[in-house]
């Protein structure tokens, strides 16, 4: 089956220029994790999550840490949200984004969400266009 | 591709009851137990947008919702195939109630309509963001319905003309002061919503010739037509070229739930000429299809027989100038 049958058709999308505090917000009433990021004309040119945002107002050594009560003071987390939260998100978003095509099929996108351990996938037109996304959710229930 | 844009969407309740009765405070019982009842989304663009996607035209629906029951409306969205684009507030989207009750053989429908969230200014530079990009994508705008608090009446002064720098045509539904700003922008239609507004370009809507005359006026503001209420079974349209009357020989006891039946006569006629058919063709298919919708439990009607059945008591007839 191809991927425009099973996809959820929302455009919510932010541009580059958001500053990270706009886009907590819209990630917390919106309820969702991520987020693609598009152009001016609406084309897909970027994906941010809250973990992203995470990694972002951690120390940068967090990666080598086996557990995160290695830090010595959660306040620091706290401090540099506070001090990244105008900072527009392009300076966090990734730009090798992973997506699917409408015209791709189920296995495709049911593929990548396993490989890449994402919770939903931008979908694009033939023109780059984001168009919808497919979640992990919209499989489940396909497969069903 | 064609954009809807409702400021203020809804859930809409409606509850079917067998009577209504007007209580007291003498009275120490006041429960009226619904036959059933129906949520869906609602708002003159979102049912549009529902139509469209239910005949299978590409459309995107926009606006702001919030809170819990801005999930409702979206979910409504997508499951009945409806691309949605909408912006998140930190108020709540508001609920609508409407109470059909049947009296005799008429069905006589009460509504409750909330006036809904208080909108930020940061909230509307979000939606305008949005509605630019997707004019890139859009043939067609459709801005209508109430607004929101918070939202200057120009909104649909200034969103018409966005969309006219970008090549794209607007179809306005609305009332009042936002109405007639919008109007000044010079959309390519123009229908008012006379359900608690009976004035229109100064003219008080109070007999054929009067919404005539409104029409005219309208049109003279540089709009490109005006679809204007007469009857609950009858329309004018008046446009440069000419002016119509719609009617149809259906008894309005036919009707089951009049709600929204206006904004489905609107999508079909918009559907009709997105196809490339002629204004003619577009408003006895538009009026068909809100007396269909009229005719069903739910709000939007898309059966395809029940409105080929209409079309054949639809009736449009032009109206021909005095001296012509």
């Amino acid at each position: 089956m191809k991927v425009r049958e099973i996809m959820t058709r929302d455009l919510t999308a932010v541009e580059p220029d958001v500053p990270v505090r706009e886009l907590i917000f819209i990630f917390e009433n919106a309820e969702v994790p991520n987020m693609p990021v598009v152009n001016e004309d609406g084309m897909l040119i970027g994906f941010i999550s809250e973990k992203d945002l995470i990694r972002a107002a951690l120390p940068g050594y967090f990666e080598m840490l086996h557990s995160a009560s290695f830090i010595p003071d959660m306040n620091q987390l706290a401090r540099k949200l506070t001090q990244i939260a105008d900072d527009p998100i392009e300076k966090y978003m990734s730009r090798d984004v992973h997506y699917v095509t409408e015209e791709d099929d189920d296995l495709r996108a049911a593929d990548l969400v396993i490989r890449k351990g994402v919770k939903n996938l931008p979908v694009v037109d033939e023109n780059g266009y984001l168009v919808g996304r497919v979640r992990r959710i919209d499989l489940l229930r396909h497969f069903l | 591709m064609i954009v809807t844009v409702t400021l203020n969407p809804s859930v809409d309740k409606v509850y079917w009851v067998d009577s209504l009765p007007m209580c007291d405070t003498t009275q120490e019982v006041f429960l009226t137990r619904a036959k059933r009842s129906a949520t869906s989304a609602g708002g003159k663009g979102v049912n549009m947008s529902v139509f469209f996607s239910q005949m299978g035209l590409e459309n995107v629906a926009m606006g702001f919702v919030g809170g819990h029951t801005g999930h409702v409306v979206v979910r409504d969205l997508r499951d009945r195939e409806v691309t949605t684009n909408f912006v998140w507030t930190r108020e709540e989207t508001r609920t609508n109630v409407t109470v059909l009750e049947r009296r005799g053989e008429t069905v006589v429908p009460m509504l409750i309509n909330e006036p809904g969230p208080t909108i930020s200014p940061s909230d509307l530079d979000r939606l305008i963001r949005r509605y630019r990009r997707m004019l890139h994508r859009a043939e067609w705008v459709v801005l209508a319905g109430s607004l929101p608090q918070g939202v200057d009446d120009g909104i649909y002064a200034r969103l018409t003309e966005m969309a006219h720098d970008a090549g794209v045509r607007v179809i306005l539904s609305a009332y009042g002061d936002a109405l007639e700003r919008g109007i000044c922008a010079h959309p390519y239609i123009v229908k008012p919503d006379t359900r608690e507004h009976r004035v229109l370009m100064g003219v008080e809507l109070s007999s054929r010739e009067a919404i005539i005359e409104a029409g005219r006026k309208v049109v003279g503001s540089g709009a490109g037509m005006a679809i204007i209420s007469h009857e609950v079974t009858g329309d004018i349209v008046v446009a440069e070229e000419a002016a119509w009357e719609i009617t149809t020989s259906v008894s309005t006891r036919q009707f089951r739930n009049v709600v929204g039946a206006d904004d489905i006569f609107l999508a079909g006629i918009v559907y009709k000429l997105v196809r490339g058919e002629s204004v003619e063709n577009a408003l006895r298919y538009g009026f068909a299809a809100g007396i269909a919708s009229a005719e069903c439990d739910e709000r939007v009607c898309s059966n395809a027989e029940q409105i080929q059945e209409e079309l054949t008591r639809a009736a449009v007839k032009r109206i021909e100038r005095e001296g012509e």
